[in-house]
């Protein structure tokens, strides 16, 4: 099998930093490496302009502050541990007693009163969560039972992680614990119960976004 | 229940803690036993020797090595769990042919099956071909077997034949190769081999290996040829070295004094940076009010009210617009609305459906309960997904099966009653100008070669289904010029016609086999210096009933043919067997790619069956003639994942003998096909695909006409849909 054969890989690519036209990104055509300059882009831009909109040396006080004048309904400060931020996000949809926040570049946090059930727009969504225990949690009470989480993944389906968790009190009062194992990992959960309600949380997400507390800024 | 087993099955979510979890934390009983490093011939193994690893299920990757040896590019894919494939591009130094620069370049493939995993005491254990297509300069074969001794140290021992053995097979001069050398597969004497390798810490892997190559070549008529230096010793030593998670480096000696190095760069496409992807949360479900707060919603009276639907249309439509989807049409009645939308973001059509059908309860009055959401490609609807509206409340944001369940899918009628078309959405016209690069890789002859331009590209869709499409590329600088095909005489090999000889002796358009030339002077409509049309065409889609659809293309339809193309496809939306039919009427375009052509004219055409298995695998069979006017069949086989990644490999086989045909023997080659958005996490159908081929042979050959009904249908049809279908609630 000599050389003698030519192979032609026709990769017809590059694009972008200077294309022009009336197509959207979503209509094709843009091209891969299109796609890729404009991503970087963004990236670039991100890095220069962090939290823009935040407007620079503000105090967290004033950003709540600010936010519950500016937006009448229901409010949540999510701080997300492994990506180093925290955001006031509002209520965009209710159905029963789920909600669902979002960051002004929507990104969404969906709980069901109080108690996490997903995320979206994040990278590394948790699809829904299962707690078997959400009663127990509610009504600050110790029980055992499994947690049931799914999540998107790289292949495109949705995949199930199960984990076996406790509930108890916490050292600290009115505090309540969900402590979770499987797969080799274990997490916690740390609900503030007052009411069937969960005004305050420190919740897992999953093994890449980690931990998100919440705290309810208007109920 | 037969369907919601199949639903069950397509959305089937086994091995769930490692792809989630990032690390390899199975419990199963075998282990599959993961190579840790790659050898020069671009599997996981020792340095030349292998071993019985294997890679993470739907791994695709590369491995280039460099030696006084050779220059490899190991191109390798875990096709199956326990099956690995390696397409191999060698530049092997040493060997004089006619060309008598001191190298040869040489293609290859390996296949390695592991048949055992690691299991207790036992070894893991593999047998593998390599480079057994054609009697080649890499052939040999081997049964090896790996055992992790320590959780750092793994020990592999095999026995060896052809070069594996240090007895290189005697290479046939006046063999067209491609073909498998059954006849001498492990034989001609067999030895041992075997391998250390020592994971130090995370990054570092250090290698010790016995190998019996020569590196010598013979050929049948009497030349031996070896290559680099004989190894000194049996003795190899390599060093590996881990960077990030696709990356890895290392070098390594051979017989102590040949010093080389390699670089691996390896994807799993279930590892993706993004994996639920960075698109924008969806609008959530808006519940309805209670009857007594809305009386009138409820009562379905609005719709007697002929502002309604309009008002409600385009409120609808701009929503779904900034959620990367066009609704077309719409039909809406007091309990019951059809949407017809067109996807334009999502690789998985669940996910542009489950966001439509949120976004229709926030649009929709109460008295509405029965959605039906109609995909559409190209103005044909593909399928409609019936959902009830209290299902969509009841289970927004819950395991994805259960609004699968509750979900119906069916054929799409091609009309639907009271169907209005959302204004302003046709005539459409759209344009882009923008560089471009082709670049030529693995070119025996010429190494790497580029062009590099602009192109313009415009699409006029009239009306839904009728689409025009143009582009003009105009060529800046590269190195792809013009020139002939190869004079493929005796005694020639390696010699081109010049373009004006070419052009000036029109019977040099047919081989000296006499088969009309189609591919093997595609070299002629390169290197351009004035603008060309590499397309312009005018496509009719339609369909004429719920389960056929139909293409007409007429015009310049590719680089080098111009004419009419005229397809069928059955394909009812629930099943899993599809069969087409294609018909060409073409003529060869001039060489100047504008408006002339040539003599040559041709009809060609295939019957096709597709079949989608449910495991992510997909078949497809063609029968008919091809460009040249041969007549055969091509089998194709892929690999599909459910966010878009598809690898498939394919043959064909037409009358044409393999001396008539030429080196290779008969057309084979291998498609990749990756979605940008699982690379970047921007959501897109956008995705960067190519097909590693021999593009310089006229049998088998097909025509490139853009729009084909298959994989434009299928999106939105039982196996494709439902293996998406997690992604109903993104």
């Amino acid at each position: 099998m000599n050389g003698m054969v030519k192979i032609t890989l026709a990769a017809s690519l590059l694009a972008a930093l200077s294309a022009c036209g009336n197509s959207s990104a979503d209509e094709g055509g843009a091209g891969p490496l299109a796609i890729l300059a404009q991503t970087a882009t963004q990236a670039v831009a991100a890095r220069r302009a962090p939290e823009a909109p935040a407007a620079p040396a503000r105090s967290p006080q004033d950003a709540v502050a600010e936010a519950l004048r500016v937006n009448q309904g229901p409010l949540i400060q999510a701080g997300f541990e492994n990506l180093g931020r925290s955001q006031i996000m509002a209520m965009t949809g209710q159905n029963g007693a789920m909600r669902t926040y979002m960051t002004p570049s929507e990104e969404a946090l969906i709980l069901r009163n109080g108690l996490l059930v997903g995320t979206r727009g994040l990278g590394n969504d948790l699809s829904v969560a299962e707690p078997q225990l959400e009663s127990a949690i509610r009504a600050g009470a110790s029980g055992s039972g499994s947690r049931v989480m799914r999540y998107y993944s790289g292949d495109g389906l949705e995949r199930p992680l199960q984990f076996d968790c406790r509930t108890a009190p916490g050292p600290n009062a009115g505090v309540l614990v969900e402590s979770c194992e499987g797969h080799g990992i274990s997490f916690q959960n740390n609900y503030m119960v007052q009411g069937g309600g969960i005004p305050v949380s420190r919740q897992w997400i999953g093994p890449a976004l980690g931990y998100v507390t919440i705290q309810t800024l208007r109920p | 229940m037969r369907r919601s087993r199949l639903i069950r099955q397509l959305m089937a979510t086994a091995l769930p803690i490692t792809l989630v979890m990032g690390s390899g934390s199975g419990t199963a009983t075998a282990d599959p036993l993961l190579g840790r490093t790659m050898s020069t011939y671009g599997l996981p193994g020792g340095i030349d020797t292998p071993t019985a690893e294997t890679l993470p299920d739907g791994t695709l990757g590369a491995t280039l090595s460099w030696s006084d040896y050779a220059r490899r590019g190991n191109i390798f894919f875990q096709a199956l769990p326990g099956l690995t494939g390696v397409l191999r591009y060698a530049r092997v130094e040493g060997i004089n042919d006619f060309r008598n620069e001191g190298f040869i370049s040489d293609r290859s493939l390996d296949l390695r099956y592991q048949v055992l995993g690691e299991d207790g005491w036992r070894p893991a254990v593999a047998i593998g071909v390599q480079d057994f297509l054609g009697t080649g300069v890499y052939s040999g074969e081997y049964i090896v077997a790996t055992r992790s001794v320590t959780p750092s140290v793994r020990v592999s021992a095999g026995l060896g034949w052809g070069v594996l053995a240090g007895k290189p097979r005697v290479i046939d001069i006046n063999d067209n190769g491609g073909t498998a050398n059954v006849d001498q597969l492990f034989s001609g004497g067999v030895k041992p081999f075997g391998s250390v390798s020592w994971q130090v810490n995370d990054k570092l892997n250090l290698v010790a290996e016995y190998s019996q190559d020569r590196y010598l070549a013979r050929y049948s008529n009497g030349r031996e040829f070896q290559q680099g230096e004989e190894p000194g010793s049996k003795l190899n030593l390599a060093a590996n070295y881990q960077i990030g998670r696709n990356y890895s480096a290392g070098i390594y000696a051979i017989g102590g004094e040949t010093i080389g190095a390699q670089v691996t760069v390896a994807l799993n496409p279930r590892e993706a940076a993004y994996p639920s992807g960075l698109e924008k949360a969806p609008a959530p479900v808006r519940p309805r009010p209670s009857p007594a707060a809305d009386p009138e919603g409820w009562s379905g009276a609005w719709s007697q009210d002929p502002t309604a639907q309009p008002a409600i249309q385009k409120a609808l439509g701009d929503a779904m617009a900034k959620e990367g989807q066009r609704l077309e049409a719409m039909a809406l009645s007091a309990n019951r609305a059809e949407v017809r939308l067109r996807n334009l973001r999502y690789i998985n059509q669940a996910e542009a459906i489950g966001r439509t059908a949120r976004l229709m309860t926030r649009a929709l009055p109460p008295s509405v309960e029965t959605f039906v959401i109609t995909s559409t490609t190209d103005g044909m609807p593909t399928s409609s997904v019936t959902l009830r509206r209290s299902d969509v409340e009841r289970l927004e944001n819950t395991d994805a099966a259960r609004i699968a369940a509750a979900a119906s899918l069916a054929d799409a009628a091609p009309g639907a009653p009271g169907l209005v078309a959302t204004d302003g959405i046709y005539p459409r016209f759209r344009w882009s100008v923008r560089p471009y690069l082709d670049l030529g890789i693995f070119s025996a002859e010429d190494g790497l070669t580029h062009e590099v331009g602009a192109e313009a590209r415009a699409s006029y869709e009239i009306m839904p289904g009728l689409v025009a499409t143009g582009a003009l590329r105009q060529r800046a600088f590269g190195d792809i010029g013009q020139r002939g095909p190869a004079i493929g005489l005796p005694g020639t090999r390696g010699e081109y016609y010049t373009p004006e000889e070419y052009e000036a002796d029109p019977s040099l358009e047919t081989t000296p086999e006499g088969v009309p030339r189609v591919r093997s002077d595609t070299r002629m409509y390169t290197g351009n210096s004035s603008p060309v049309i590499p397309e312009a065409t005018l496509a009719w889609y339609a369909k004429p009933s719920s389960t056929v659809y139909t293409r007409i293309t007429v015009g310049l339809l590719e680089r080098s043919f111009g004419g009419v193309s005229a397809e069928a496809l059955w394909k009812p939306a629930n099943s899993q067997l599809a069969f087409g039919a294609e018909v060409n009427r073409v003529r060869k375009r001039d060489f100047d790619q504008l408006f002339d052509f040539r003599d040559y004219e041709v009809t060609t055409g295939h019957v096709s069956a597709y079949y989608e298995f449910t495991e992510g695998f997909t078949a497809q069979l063609d029968l008919g003639k091809y460009l040249a006017g041969d007549v055969g069949a091509t089998v194709t086989l892929a690999r599909e994942f459910a966010n878009g990644w598809q690898v498939g490999a394919y043959a064909t086989k037409t009358d044409l003998s393999a001396d008539e045909f030429g080196e290779g023997s008969f057309d084979k080659g291998i498609t990749l096909s990756i979605p940008i958005g699982w690379a970047t996490g921007q959501p897109s159908r956008d995705r960067v695909s190519t097909n590693l081929r021999s593009l310089s042979r006229d049998g088998g050959a097909r025509l490139n006409v853009n729009g084909r009904l298959y994989d434009r249908v299928r999106d939105s049809h039982t196996v494709d849909l439902y293996e998406g279908w997690g992604r109903f609630w993104r």
